[in-house]
C-alpha cells in the first residue's frame, strides 16, 4: 500500500490556482523529488499535505488516513513531518533543546528526549555545536539542525523543502548523503530541489509541477529527456 | 426615547465621528508606512489640546485658526519622536515597539501632569455652547465645524498621497519597503514624514475638539485605545477605511448612549473591538492599502 | 553563541549555588525576628509582591512570547472576588482566594480562545481592551462591586487551624510570611516551568509559533495552559494586595498603568528568564518608595545641593512624590532603547564579551 496519495489536490488563493488536480502517490522507503520552476506551487504542496492549510479540493491519504483539515501537530505526531524552505531554528535556544522539542513529540522525559536529541545530533553531525545558540549558526548548520530536529519527532514520511538551497557544494554533499542515510532507516522521503544533479541522484522518482499543475512523472532518465519538462524550465528562465 | 433624541445622537455621533477619523488616520499612516503601533498616539492629541488651549489663553487664538499652528508644529513633534526613538526599534520585536510606544506615552502625560496639573481645563470660545437648529434636532456649532475641518483635512491628504511625488513615495514604502528602497525611495526619510504626518493629524483632532472635550493630561489613553478600535476597523493602513471606522464608533458611540447607557458604551466599543479582531481583523478594506 | 543559559543543565545546579539560595530563604524566613520596623517589612512585602506579579506575568509573556498588556484584568478579578466574598459574605480570603483563581482561570481560558488566534501586536492590544472591559464592568457593576466608589474591608477574620490562633493579621508579620511564600512559590513553579516540558513547548512557541506547530506541539492547549498558570498566580497578587491593603477599586487593580508596570517588571530584569522578574522587582520597588516618599527630594535638600525655598526645590516637594509614573515611562523607553534583555541580559552579553576577550 502507498504511504502517501495525493489526490487530485487543488489549492486555491482567491483565484489564483496554486496547486491544480495534483495527484501521484509514494511508496515506503522510496525518495520522491518534487521539482519544478519558480512559483510552481511545490511549497504550496508541501503546505497542503502537511496541514498547514487544507486543500481546497482533493485529498491527502497518509497511511491509509484522510489527512484534510489536520492541524500541522497532529500531522507531525501521525509521523509526517516537513523542512522549511526559510529556515526556522528556534533561535534562543541552544542545538540540542531545538531538537529536544522535536523529540519531545514522542516522550515526556527531558531525558529521553535529550539522549533522542544528542543521536539526531550526531546523525547531522552538529555535536560540536550542541550548546550553541541556534541564532548564531550559519545557514548550511541551520539547515543541518532543521533535519535533525524533525528526524527526532521519529517521522515515517520527511517532507524537505530546499534544504540544500544557499549551500556550497561540500555541505550539499553532505545533506545528500544525509538523504541517501535516512533512507537506510526505512523513511520515506520527498525532496523539493532546484539542484538537479542532486536530485538526479537522490531520487528514485520525480514529480515535475509547473504552474500548478502536474506536468510529468516519472523515472529520473525519463523526467529528463521529456521535452515538456524542459521547455517548463527553459522557458521560466 | 424618541425619534429625535436617536436623530440626535446619530447627527452628533457622526459629527465626532470626523475627529475620531482624523485621529485614526494619523494612527493608520503610521502603521501603514512603519509597521509600528503606536501607542502613544492619544497622547500626542494630548499635547495638541494643551498646544491649542495655550494659544488660545495667551494669545487669544481661535482654536480653529490655530490648526493653521499647531498642525505643522505637532509635524515637528512627530518628526523628532521618529529621528530620536522610534526609528531605533524599527527592526525589533513588535511587542518592543508597543512597549517603547507605550513608555513615550507614560512620559508625555506625565509630564504634562507635573506641569500642569491633573486640574480639568475648559476652553471656552464664544460659541462654544452654540447650535443650528435644523428640523427639531440640534446641531453643535463647534462640531460641525471641526466636521467640516476634518472634511478639508481628510481631502487635503489624500490628495497629498495620490498626487504628489512625496505622497506616492510613501505609499510604495507602505505597500512594500522594501521593493520601495530598492526603487531608490528613501524610507528612513518616508518614516520621519509618515510619523510627523500621523503626529499631525493626532494633534489637529486635539485641537478640533478641544472646545467640546475637558483638556487634562489622562485625556490621552481613552483615545489611543479608541484609535485603535477605529484603525483595526477600517483595516490597519487604510486611510479610507479609518475615516470609515471613525465616523462608525462615532456613532455606535453616541447611540450605545441613549439606547443602553453611557457608561457602558466604552465595553460596547471594547467589545466590538474584540469582535472584529476574532472575525475579521484586516479589517473592512482589508489588508494595507492606502 | 554559546549558550549561556542551557535549558538542561546537565551538570544540574552547581552546590554553591544550591547552597547560597538556601542561605537567602533561610535568611528570609528569619528576618522579621531581627528586623521589626514596619516599615521595612512593609517594603520587603511590597518587593515580594512585585516579583510574585512579575513572574507570573514572566511565564506567558517571557517564556511563552505572548505579550498580554492586560494581565490587570487578573489582579482586579482575584482582588475583587476575594473582597467581595469577604465582605458580603464573610467568606475568608484563604477560601476566597481560591474562587478568585477559579474566576481568572475561567477569564483566562475565555481571553486565551480570543486572543491567541491574534499574532504579536494585535494580541497585545486585544489583551489590553479585554482588561478595559474588564475595568469598564468593575466600574458600572455598581451593585456588585460598588463601582468607583470600591470595597473597603476593615477586619481581616482570625486564622485559625482547629482551636489555635495562628494570626490576626494585626501586624506586617503575617503578610510578610504569606508574600514571602507567595514568592518562592511562583519562582519554584518558574523554575519546574524551565525544567520541563512545558518550558521547551513554550519557548519554542516563543521563538516560532509555525516550527512548533509543525513539531508537534498543539498551540492552543499549550498558550493556554501558559496563561492560566500565569492567571491564577495573578490573581493570587490580587487577592494578597486586597487583604493587605484592605481597599480595592477599578483605578487601583483594574488599570492600564498597572498591566505596563507588571510588563515592565519582566522587561527590566529580563524575560524569560527565572530571576529577571526579581531583578526588576529589586529596581522598581526601591525606586518607586524613593518617590512616592520623598527620600530623593528630601536627600537632595539635606544634602544641601538644593534649597528648601528654591523652585526646584518647592517643585520637587511637591511633584516627584506623583512623579514615579513618569520614572516608569523613562524606565521603559531606556530599557527597551539600550537593554531590551533586560539588566540579566545586559549582564549576561557584557559577562560573555569579557570572554571573549580574554580567550
Amino acid at each position: 500500500m502507498a504511504i502517501l496519495e495525493i489526490k487530485h489536490v487543488s489549492k486555491f488563493f482567491g483565484g489564483l490556482a496554486a496547486n491544480s488536480d495534483v495527484s501521484f502517490e509514494m511508496n515506503q522507503g522510496m525518495i520522491m523529488g518534487l521539482i519544478g520552476p519558480n512559483g510552481a506551487g511545490k511549497t504550496t504542496l508541501f503546505n497542503c499535505i502537511t496541514g498547514y492549510y487544507p486543500p481546497s479540493k482533493g485529498e491527502v491519504i497518509f497511511d491509509g488516513r484522510r489527512m484534510n483539515g489536520l492541524q500541522p501537530d497532529a500531522v507531525c505526531k501521525l509521523g509526517m513531518a516537513r523542512t522549511w524552505q526559510k529556515v526556522r531554528p528556534l533561535a534562543k535556544m541552544s542545538v540540542v533543546d531545538n531538537v529536544m522539542v522535536g523529540a519531545l513529540c514522542r516522550t515526556n522525559s527531558l531525558k529521553k528526549a535529550r539522549a533522542m536529541a544528542m543521536e539526531q545530533v550526531r546523525v547531522v553531525r552538529l555535536e560540536h555545536r550542541a550548546d550553541f545558540l541556534a541564532g548564531g549558526l550559519p545557514i548550511g548548520e541551520r539547515k543541518k539542525l532543521e533535519v535533525a530536529r524533525v528526524l527526532a519527532t521519529q517521522p515515517k514520511l520527511l517532507l524537505l523543502d530546499e534544504v540544500m538551497g544557499g549551500l556550497n557544494p561540500a555541505e550539499s554533499e553532505e545533506i545528500i548523503q544525509l538523504i541517501l542515510d535516512i533512507r537506510t532507516l526505512g523513511i520515506t522521503q520527498m525532496v523539493i530541489e532546484h539542484d538537479m544533479k542532486a536530485i538526479m541522484r537522490i531520487s528514485d522518482r520525480i514529480v515535475v509541477l509547473n504552474s500548478g499543475e502536474k506536468l510529468a512523472e516519472g523515472a529520473p532518465d525519463e523526467i529528463v529527456k521529456n521535452p515538456e519538462v524542459v521547455a517548463a524550465y527553459l522557458g521560466s528562465e | 426615547m424618541t425619534f429625535s433624541v436617536l436623530m440626535q445622537a446619530i447627527i452628533s455621533g457622526i459629527l465626532v465621528g470626523g475627529v475620531y477619523a482624523l485621529i485614526g488616520i494619523g494612527l493608520t499612516i503610521i502603521f501603514g508606512v512603519m509597521r509600528v503601533i503606536n501607542f502613544a498616539h492619544g497622547d500626542i492629541m494630548m499635547v495638541g489640546m494643551y498646544m491649542t488651549y495655550f494659544l488660545f489663553t495667551l494669545f487669544g487664538i481661535d482654536p480653529f485658526l490655530s490648526v493653521l499652528i499647531s498642525m505643522p508644529l505637532m509635524f515637528l513633534f512627530g518628526a523628532i519622536l521618529q529621528k530620536v526613538f522610534i526609528n531605533r526599534i524599527l527592526g525589533s520585536l513588535p511587542q518592543n515597539q508597543i512597549l517603547l510606544t507605550i513608555g513615550l506615552g507614560l512620559i508625555m502625560s506625565n509630564t504634562a501632569m507635573l506641569a500642569f496639573t491633573s486640574d480639568y481645563k475648559i476652553l471656552t470660545t464664544s460659541y462654544s455652547s452654540s447650535s443650528f437648529d435644523v428640523a427639531g434636532i440640534s446641531i453643535s456649532q463647534p462640531l460641525l465645524i471641526s466636521f467640516l475641518i476634518t472634511a478639508v483635512i481628510t481631502a487635503g491628504l489624500y490628495w497629498f498621497l495620490i498626487k504628489t511625488d512625496t505622497g506616492q513615495a510613501i505609499r510604495a514604502t507602505a505597500q512594500d519597503r522594501e521593493a520601495a528602497q530598492l526603487m531608490g525611495i528613501n524610507v528612513k526619510w518616508m518614516s520621519i514624514l509618515s510619523f510627523g504626518i500621523g503626529s499631525a493629524m493626532a494633534g489637529t483632532a486635539g485641537a478640533l475638539i478641544s472646545p467640546t472635550y475637558y483638556i487634562f493630561p489622562q485625556v490621552g489613553s481613552a483615545f489611543t485605545l479608541k484609535a485603535f478600535v477605529i484603525t483595526v476597523l477600517g483595516g490597519m493602513g487604510s486611510i479610507v477605511g479609518a475615516t470609515l471606522g471613525g465616523i462608525i464608533i462615532g456613532l455606535v458611540e453616541s447611540v450605545a448612549a441613549v439606547t443602553i447607557s453611557s457608561d457602558w458604551k466604552d465595553v460596547v466599543v471594547f467589545s466590538i473591538f474584540l469582535l472584529v479582531l476574532l472575525v475579521k481583523p484586516s479589517g473592512l478594506m482589508g489588508k494595507s492599502r492606502m | 553563541m554559546k549558550a549561556t543559559n542551557p535549558l538542561y543543565s546537565r551538570h544540574g545546579a552547581s552546590t554553591v549555588r544550591v547552597c547560597a539560595g538556601i542561605a537567602v530563604i533561610a535568611a528570609l524566613f528569619a528576618f522579621p525576628r531581627f528586623v521589626e520596623n514596619p516599615y521595612v517589612l512593609h517594603m520587603m512585602i511590597l518587593f515580594f509582591l512585585s516579583t510574585l506579579m512579575g513572574q507570573s506575568w514572566n511565564i506567558i509573556g517571557g517564556y511563552t512570547g505572548q505579550y498580554s498588556v492586560g494581565h490587570a484584568a487578573y489582579f482586579g478579578t482575584g482582588a475583587y472576588t476575594t473582597l467581595i466574598l469577604l465582605s458580603n459574605w464573610e467568606i475568608a480570603p484563604w477560601y476566597g482566594m481560591w474562587v478568585g483563581i477559579a474566576a481568572s482561570v475561567v477569564l483566562a481560558l475565555i481571553i486565551g480562545s480570543i486572543c491567541f488566534r491574534l499574532r504579536g501586536p494585535y494580541f497585545v492590544l486585544a489583551s489590553i481592551a479585554v482588561a478595559e472591559i474588564v475595568r469598564g464592568t468593575a466600574l458600572n457593576l455598581t451593585n456588585i462591586t460598588k463601582g468607583a466608589e470600591g470595597i473597603l474591608v476593615t477586619d481581616i477574620p482570625v486564622f485559625k487551624i482547629g482551636e489555635t490562633i495562628v494570626t490576626d493579621f494585626s501586624s506586617k508579620v503575617p503578610y510578610y510570611y504569606i508574600a514571602l511564600v507567595l514568592a518562592l512559590t511562583i519562582i519554584g513553579v518558574t523554575w519546574l516551568v524551565q525544567h520541563s516540558k512545558l518550558g521547551y513547548y513554550f519557548q519554542a512557541i516563543r521563538e516560532d509559533q509555525d516550527a512548533a506547530h509543525s513539531l508537534g506541539i498543539n498551540l492552543t492547549i499549550w498558550k493556554n495552559s501558559a496563561l492560566v498558570i500565569s492567571a491564577a498566580f495573578t490573581s493570587l497578587a490580587g487577592s494578597f494586595y486586597a487583604i493587605f491593603v484592605k481597599f480595592i477599586d477599578p483605578s487601583t487593580v483594574l488599570p492600564l498603568d498597572l498591566s505596563v508596570q507588571i510588563v515592565l517588571i519582566s522587561i527590566i530584569g529580563g524575560i524569560g528568564t527565572i530571576f529577571g522578574p526579581v531583578i526588576g522587582s529589586l529596581v522598581l520597588v526601591p525606586l518607586s518608595e524613593a518617590l512616592r516618599s520623598n527620600v530623593i527630594s528630601e536627600g537632595l535638600i539635606n544634602s544641601g545641593l538644593v534649597s528648601e525655598e528654591s523652585g526646584v526645590g518647592i517643585f520637587l516637594k511637591e511633584h516627584l512624590a506623583h512623579a514615579h509614573v513618569l520614572i516608569y515611562g523613562i524606565l521603559v523607553v531606556v530599557v527597551i532603547l539600550f537593554m531590551p534583555e533586560g539588566v540579566l541580559g545586559y549582564v549576561r552579553k557584557m559577562a560573555s564579551k569579557k570572554k571573549r576577550g580574554e580567550a
